[in-house]
């Protein structure tokens, strides 16, 4: 585990990693693969309801800092998105519910591949940490440019009936100047 | 002293052309021909003021930042006497960028190439291996530092120019800096940021944000009319579902300087907290009832202690709430209705940093007063990143627009089309209204968005 072990309030200690095809980690990467297409094809209120009530949504600025400073190259104080259920429930109102979400109305056509997957158990039997590599492509209009945004999620996931709830989720960019126009969509 | 000078384009097009006085229309190629960029470079990035950013992001000495001042790249570095210097970021001997990170802390800035050292100040130290004379037998010592722009500091804010015998920043400011100061010279302690700016990149010409930032405030009403839709805005009572034309009346300033704010009516946000009628209530009282954006209550005395009457008239009646500084800075400092039927202030500027005849660099940073309680700057630090800058629900759709001006106003036909400032106020001030200035009250109209080209026109049409 990386980043999200430092940032997380009242997150759980980090235990053993789960084996590459062990039932729990097929199911979760089951449900990241679910949660992209929900993304990907724009069907925000079944995203929505995926989110746990306490969720935490972050996505820190990057700088470029030398080697001997790595730790500094991840900045949580201004962030990209600092989130909470609730706002991030606002969004995906203004996305759903208005008609004039400009930022993407039309909207994007956008790709996430999820790949890397790491699954981590915690002190806790119901909740999982979960590495996972984001490299989403991003198309606007007739532009012929297209926006890749690439980083590493950092999750926290909660086993709910079959499923599991998005508790916390922080994404490690890799652009300190973003080259995309605006984080109108969610990562 | 300014003078005209003729200036033609490589197409035969005289560049006073392009800014249409009489008809207050300006071509759109302004908005995507490189040669107009490269002279824009010169003429309007080389001689104006620059935000650069805040005192508190280079507390102690040998602190850094990297920043831009147009296409140039600048350390900016506090030294060991405590004065902050902003230095051009090339090395004097062979061209390499001498800083290559964001920020830092350090008392030498060595370049990587062949290892000349600079202090924060921009002195040169020496280059390895001093008994060989590296550096040369041609030039002093004295003479290698690297170039040093003239600096300033407004209410902590970073400013630097390349014109190091032009106008003071308070020239810059003129009549508009009355104003400013309710903003910037309000508090004690005055302003911090609250971390790092937010960078992003948008393909657009910077003066398609620039001119906007020049208290556009007609485009809130169908850009941003998600505000009245869903959301705190449309359930304030304001203005009624989905219309945010109450939002648009209040009072614009404009500069010679192209500086331009909007001073928007508060009376309908005091009225709903306090149950009265604002012309009932004296200035205290209405300070009481909503404090500016980011004050509390505790810090209402320095306001009593720092501003005029006249300004605390304003601030309490009519208070800039966005606008912008010439060239390419916008200051937000809003009261954002929250859901609980009470009102946030939030405090931003922004940069839009000229990267190409397409390109902008967006910079974003979230303030707060100093004395402000941590609780109140974590909420105004999440509400803004959730409102303004990359993820920022209102400005997401700003930073969707511009690049299609952009695009347009590369077509063969699209950059003979014209922008239009034609909604002209014939108002003048309000009655009694004690502020300086080209002040005009009413509905929001073209008036400071005119005066920021005719600015641009200045500069871009004066040889000094």
């Amino acid at each position: 585990m990386s980043a999200a072990q430092q940032v997380a309030e009242n997150a759980p200690v980090i235990g053993n990693p789960i084996p590459v095809g062990a039932e729990v980690y097929n199911r979760i990467v089951g449900f990241l693969y679910q949660e992209a297409t929900l993304l990907d094809t724009i069907r925000l209120k079944e995203w929505g309801a995926t989110l746990a009530p306490d969720l935490v949504y972050t996505v820190p600025l990057r700088q470029t800092r030398p080697m001997s400073q790595q730790a500094q190259s991840v900045i949580r104080t201004v962030q990209h998105y600092h989130d909470n259920y609730r706002s991030i429930m606002g969004r995906i109102m203004r996305l759903t519910e208005t008609r004039s979400a400009w930022a993407e109305d039309p909207p994007s056509r956008t790709r996430r591949m999820v790949s890397n997957v790491q699954v981590f158990a915690t002190d806790r039997p119901d909740e999982f940490a979960v590495v996972s590599y984001l490299l989403l492509t991003r198309s606007r209009f007739d532009f012929p440019d297209m926006d890749l945004i690439s980083g590493e999620r950092n999750d926290l996931l909660r086993v709910d009936g079959e499923g599991f709830k998005l508790v916390r989720r922080e994404v490690i960019l890799d652009q300190a100047v973003l080259g995309t126009p605006n984080l109108a969509i969610f990562l | 002293m300014l003078t005209k000078a003729s200036y033609t384009l490589a197409d035969g097009t005289p560049l006073s052309d392009l800014v249409r006085v009489p008809t207050r229309e300006v071509q759109m190629r302004a908005l995507s021909d490189p040669e107009i960029y490269q002279l824009e470079m010169d003429r309007v990035f080389g001689k104006t003021w620059l935000l650069l950013g805040h005192e508190s992001e280079v507390p102690n000495s040998g602190d850094f930042v990297v920043r831009d001042m147009g296409s140039d790249s600048v350390i900016v570095a506090r030294a060991k006497d405590g004065n902050i210097h902003v230095s051009l970021n090339v090395c004097p001997h062979r061209g390499m960028r001498i800083s290559t990170v964001d920020a830092g802390n350090t008392q030498i800035h060595k370049c990587i190439y062949h290892g000349w050292a600079f202090k924060p100040s921009g002195e040169f130290i020496g280059a390895p291996v001093e008994k060989e004379c590296m550096h040369g037998k041609m030039m002093p010592k004295e003479d290698l530092g690297l170039p040093q722009a003239r600096v300033t500091l407004y209410g902590g804010i970073i400013f630097a120019t390349w014109d190091l015998e032009g106008p003071s920043f308070e020239e810059f400011l003129g009549d508009a800096k009355w104003y400013f100061d309710t903003l910037f010279e309000r508090s004690d302690k005055g302003l911090e940021v609250l971390g790092p700016p937010q960078r992003f990149i948008v393909r657009a010409n910077w003066k398609a944000a620039g001119e906007q930032s020049a208290a556009d405030g007609y485009h809130t009403l169908t850009l941003h009319r998600w505000l009245g839709e869903v959301g705190n805005y449309s359930k304030s009572g304001e203005g009624g579902s989905a219309d945010l034309s109450p939002e648009m009346y209040g009072v614009e300033v404009s500069s010679p300087h192209g500086h331009a704010l909007r001073c928007i009516d508060l009376g309908r946000k005091i009225r709903k907290l306090t149950g009265l009628d604002p012309a009932e209530l004296t200035v205290d009282q209405k300070l009481e009832a909503l404090p500016p954006p980011g004050m509390t209550h505790e810090m209402l005395p320095q306001l009593r202690k720092r501003l005029s009457e006249e300004q605390l008239e304003v601030m309490v009646s009519m208070p800039p709430q966005v606008g912008g500084i010439f060239p390419n800075v916008l200051f937000a400092f809003v009261y954002i209705p929250q859901a609980d039927g009470s009102v946030l202030g939030l405090t931003l500027l922004h940069a839009y940093v000229p990267k190409g005849p397409d390109q902008l660099e967006f910079v974003n940073w979230v303030l707060a007063e100093k004395d402000a309680p941590q609780e109140l700057k974590d909420k105004m630090l999440m509400q803004s990143i959730q409102l303004f800058g990359t993820s920022g629900m209102v400005e997401q759709d700003d930073s969707d627009t511009w690049p299609h001006m952009t695009l347009a106003a590369k077509g063969a036909r699209g950059r003979r089309s014209t922008l239009k400032y034609q909604a002209v106020y014939e108002t003048g001030a309000p009655a009694g209204w004690p502020g300086p200035g080209i002040v005009n009250e009413g509905f929001t109209k073209d008036d400071t968005q005119w005066h920021w080209w005719l600015y641009w026109n200045e500069l871009m049409n004066a040889k000094a």
